[in-house]
């Protein structure tokens, strides 16, 4: 059992992607079912090397950890579908790109594209 | 009529204070052959970047939210504030408040006590300042440290000795050392942008507007956020508050001013609070949003206390108060303003509450605590009713969501809401304030103003 975990929230795109990965079965359901995301879960040592990497990036009192970067979620969630992991596995494989990362992240704050509703 | 009704009260020192010159040939006729002076933003002691700017501070004056004060403080007047919270016409008030200027722009000036001053703002005549007394602030720390109270002085409901990383505290170590007092008096009429414009309601339209509504009570609900479904959980059910019946209005006022980094910008928060009763989710009739401009001290329960003013200036009979209010960091104890408003803060001038003390504010707190989704009951539950376990919702987790473009479930953010959201985040290339915005608003503030 892994120590903390990150939340990857799901649309109804991600949510296909996630399915066609044969991750279905670990997707949670929150909020009536209307929030749906999956836990990716991290070890110690990934969290640390997280908490390193973004000083921003904190764990809350339910161990999640939480604001980190965008760019850094949206990577994970690629992982995560790329690797099929929900483990130290897609973590890891996010943060091999870490420099790309930052410097997306160093944008954020002058930019950040808003999605797209109706 | 029953002897249980609730009646809208006076406005806080029995009158409202309205101090704007209409007539633009009287205007003129005022302010002929009197000095200027360009109204400048205070600017942080340190970083310089604006942390507050007196213009607004003259519009909630002049207008009347904070009735009785009618304009820049006198040094006896400053001191009784700090000392017992009260005016020197006893009635009671929070915080001090200055027209502050540095030393060389003073002597630049050559004004004194008997002088009219005129204030322009971006560049345009906009108040006047009639100097009453001119006198120096010694130490700005020291005024700082006294407006917020300390651990020593104030052990009721401080925990925390105030420093650089409290905003409010940093505005006032940030004033200019001399300070003109006397009454304002606006001459030219700032016209407010959109969507500002209409959401302002000063305390005379205001209370019109609750007679054209029919509304003889009225629940106050302070704002600096976008509403999720929580917020409006929490104004539907304190309405019920009310007297034989439940609140005939809810007023939504969202203190507009200077930003931090991280808010959400001040047009989404107003707007978002309208889409609420455009979505349906409170009717258009029963909820009225409206704006104050003010730079937040975050002073807790000092904050409560001008909540409070300027909502009974407005004409509310309710008001309500949640944990943490207007709070930042861990300064005040976080339930101080509850303490306040149900017993007292004997240290900060109150024996007993801001209702129960001579000269005091009629305004009803109604103290609440949140409402967050419980997946037994399948509904939003009140925290001290549901005996579940909640699905509590964290900002940092409803903000994670947003800034990831992942619209948020309408059981946790309105559609209407969140589409607000997008708009001004399009509008700003981000769905929070981040410096350019913090930066920009300063140098175009709210309004613009014609030439007189
Ligand atoms: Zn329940």
């Amino acid at each position: 059992m892994a120590d903390y975990f990150i939340d990857v929230l799901l649309d109804e795109g991600r949510l296909q992607a996630i399915k066609d990965a044969g991750l279905g079965d670990n997707i949670k359901y929150r909020f009536a079912g209307e929030l749906k995301l999956v836990e990716v879960h991290v070890s110690e040592d990934t969290k640390n090397k997280i908490l390193k990497e973004f000083d921003t990036a904190r764990t809350d009192s339910r161990n999640a950890i939480t604001d980190v970067p965008v760019a850094f979620l949206r990577e994970l969630y690629h992982q995560v579908v790329k690797t099929k992991s929900l483990g130290d596995e897609a973590v890891e494989a996010t943060l091999a790109k870490v420099d790309e990362i930052k410097d997306l992240a160093a944008k954020e704050s002058e930019y950040l594209p808003a999605p797209e509703i109706d | 009529m029953s002897r249980f009704l609730i009646q809208r009260p006076l406005p806080h020192g029995g009158r409202l204070v309205e101090r704007v010159v209409r007539d633009p040939e009287r205007a003129k006729k005022m302010i002929k052959g009197c000095p200027t002076y360009d109204i400048k933003p205070t600017l942080h002691y340190e970083s310089e970047v604006p942390v507050r700017n007196v213009y607004r501070e003259i519009m909630s004056i002049c207008y009347g939210f904070f009735s009785p004060v009618e304009g820049s403080m006198c040094q006896a007047e400053v001191e009784r504030i700090l000392k017992e919270r009260r005016l020197l016409n006893e009635w009671i008030f929070p915080y001090p408040l200055v027209f502050d200027i540095s030393k060389d722009d003073f002597k630049k000036l050559g004004v004194g006590s008997g002088d009219r001053l005129v204030l322009n703002l971006k560049g345009k005549p906009f108040a006047i300042l009639d100097i009453e007394e001119v006198w120096e602030i010694s130490d700005t720390e020291e005024l700082a440290d006294k407006t917020f109270g300390t651990p020593e002085d104030n052990p009721e409901v401080v925990r925390e000795k105030f420093n650089k990383k409290h905003p409010g505290w940093v505005i006032y170590k940030s004033l200019n050392p001399i300070v003109l007092a006397g009454k304002y008096t606006i001459i030219n009429e700032p016209i407010f942008r959109a969507p500002f414009d209409r959401f302002w309601y000063p305390p005379r339209k205001a209370r019109e507007e609750f007679d054209k509504r029919g509304w003889r009570t009225v629940i106050n609900h302070q704002t600096r956020n976008v509403p999720h479904v929580g917020h409006e959980f929490l104004m539907k059910n304190a309405a019920f508050t009310g007297d034989l019946e439940p609140c005939h209005g809810i007023l939504v006022n969202a203190i507009i001013g200077v930003k931090r980094r991280g808010d959400y910008p001040d047009e989404a928060i107003c707007e978002g609070h309208e889409a609420v009763n455009t979505g349906g989710y409170i009717k258009n009739s029963r909820h009225l949003p409206t704006i104050c401009l003010w730079d937040m001290r975050y002073g807790n329960p000092l904050e409560s206390l001008l909540h409070g003013i300027i909502r009974q200036n407005m004409g509310c009979t309710h008001h309500m108060f949640g944990r943490d209010h207007a709070a930042v960091g861990e300064y005040y104890d976080k339930w101080s303003t509850q303490i306040l408003w149900n017993e007292g803060i004997p240290s900060f001038g109150f024996p007993a509450p801001p209702t129960d003390v001579p000269y005091g504010l009629e305004i009803r707190p109604q103290n609440m605590r949140e409402f967050s989704f419980c997946p037994t009951c399948k509904e939003m539950a009140y925290s001290e009713t549901c005996g579940h376990e909640r699905e509590k919702l964290s900002g940092s987790f409803l903000r994670g969501m947003v800034a990831q473009g992942v619209q948020p479930p309408a059981i946790i953010m309105r559609p209407e809401v969140f589409k607000v959201v997008v708009k001004w985040w399009k509008h700003f290339n981000y769905p929070f304030c981040n410096e350019k915005y913090v930066i920009n608003k300063e140098k175009e503030l709210e309004v613009d103003l014609k030439d007189l």
